[in-house]
């Protein structure tokens, strides 16, 4: 009986059905872990847009207790790692400016890995795309100010590929670079983007 | 009285191709995009309609229009990704690489399917395959592009937003029954060809 049933039609289509089943369940699991291994803005690529009012920046006041001075020194803070993206359409050297058009800001602090301390004129690069152009026309220069904060003001942003998106970037020789892709949503006004830099070594 | 199915579904295609165009040409994100941007979102725009309506040309006895409009759905998917190459190759390269975000994925694996699924209709009597084994696979991976295919665009910022998500959605969802629908109309087409056994 079992000898007739395998050389038999319905035995072989039986055998190809199963096959098949296998072959396009295993497609099917493949596409959804592909899918849900990715994130939705891409690696690293966290929301930091906000609306609103902008919130004032709270730096610690250097208290009277020279212990507390001594742990400050002593603090480390992570160090903002480079995410992938972070240096697409980027070129070296923005040029210094203030303003990139109005409608939408760009700020955060900077500080040091070492001490946890504001760092006082540090050059720090953005670009993006706006109502007015792409992210290689929308490049600037900023420095830090005393309370480690940078801020410049640009046009509305638009979606780069599929999303709007901010590069903020460091690259100078003091610290080690880092190069930072996020992204906002269309109606956002702000994007908030802070580092923190390490020395290289 | 004269048969009226073929000009009113000349018609509703026209319609499906009309509607997303016409809102994608009239968004301000379209009014502020660059030439190679423009170019894409107009082709993956066509893509998008052609999608709706390709499985429904695959019901009738004839296939040519399918074919035809196989090759065009190819022609404007390569066309939508070269202009994304020549608007910023570094962030078309990003969104291809396993970094790239959600709905970039969807768009790779789209069209890998794509490429799959034309080449099984190109190939189709060269393969060794049986005619139930190749409209399976043939249907399944036309369900793959167009619902990753119309997923992509819905997850995508830009000048599909607002009124162009529900649009999206219902091309998704007019291509996707369209696949059963064909997929059954040719079975029992193969069926009734078949000679009966005694």
């Amino acid at each position: 009986m079992a000898r007739v049933l395998q050389g038999s039609p319905i035995v072989a289509e039986v055998r190809r059905s199963w096959l098949l089943s296998l072959l396009l369940a295993l497609l099917t699991a493949g596409i959804v872990v592909a899918l849900v291994d990715s994130e939705v803005s891409g690696t690293g690529a966290e929301n930091v847009g906000e609306s609103g009012p902008e919130r004032p920046a709270v730096t610690p006041e250097p208290g009277p207790d020279r212990a507390a001075d001594a742990e400050r020194v002593r603090r480390r803070c992570k160090a903002t790692q480079s995410n992938p993206g972070g240096t697409n359409n980027y070129i070296p050297d923005a040029p210094p400016r203030d303003s990139l058009g109005s409608g939408f800001v760009i700020t955060g602090r900077v500080r040091s890995a070492d001490g946890c301390r504001p760092l006082d004129g540090v050059r720090v690069q953005v670009w993006l795309a706006t109502e007015t152009g792409g992210e290689q026309d929308n490049r600037a220069s900023v420095r830090t100010g005393s309370d480690g904060r940078y801020r410049i003001e640009t046009d509305p942003t638009v979606p780069q590929f599929g999303e709007p998106n901010i590069h903020v970037g460091y690259d100078d020789d003091e610290y080690g670079e880092v190069f930072i892709r996020r992204v906002v949503d269309l109606d956002d006004e702000r994007a908030v983007v802070d580092l923190t830099l390490a020395r290289d070594g | 009285m004269a048969d009226l199915r073929a000009p009113a579904l000349g018609a509703a295609a026209g319609a499906v191709v009309a509607l997303p165009l016409s809102l994608a040409l009239t968004d301000r994100h379209f009014a502020d995009a660059s030439t190679a941007l423009a170019l894409s979102i107009v082709a993956g725009t066509l893509a998008a309609s052609a999608l709706a309506i390709q499985p429904l040309l695959a019901r009738g006895r004839r296939i040519a229009r399918h074919q035809l409009l196989g090759a065009v759905v190819l022609g404007l998917v390569l066309v939508h990704v070269g202009a994304l190459f020549a608007e910023s190759s570094s962030d078309a390269w990003f969104a291809l690489s396993p970094d790239g975000p959600t709905r970039a994925r969807m768009a790779l694996i789209a069209t890998l399917a794509l490429f799959a699924v034309v080449a099984l209709g190109a190939l189709r009597t060269r393969l060794p395959l049986a005619p139930g084994t190749w409209r399976l696979l043939h249907g399944y991976l036309a369900v793959v592009v167009i619902a990753l295919g119309i997923g992509h665009a819905v997850l995508t910022d830009g000048a599909l937003d607002d009124a162009g998500t529900p649009v999206l959605l219902g091309l998704g969802a007019i291509g996707l029954l369209g696949v059963p629908a064909a997929h059954v109309a040719r079975t029992r087409r193969a069926r009734q060809r078949r000679p009966s056994s005694p």
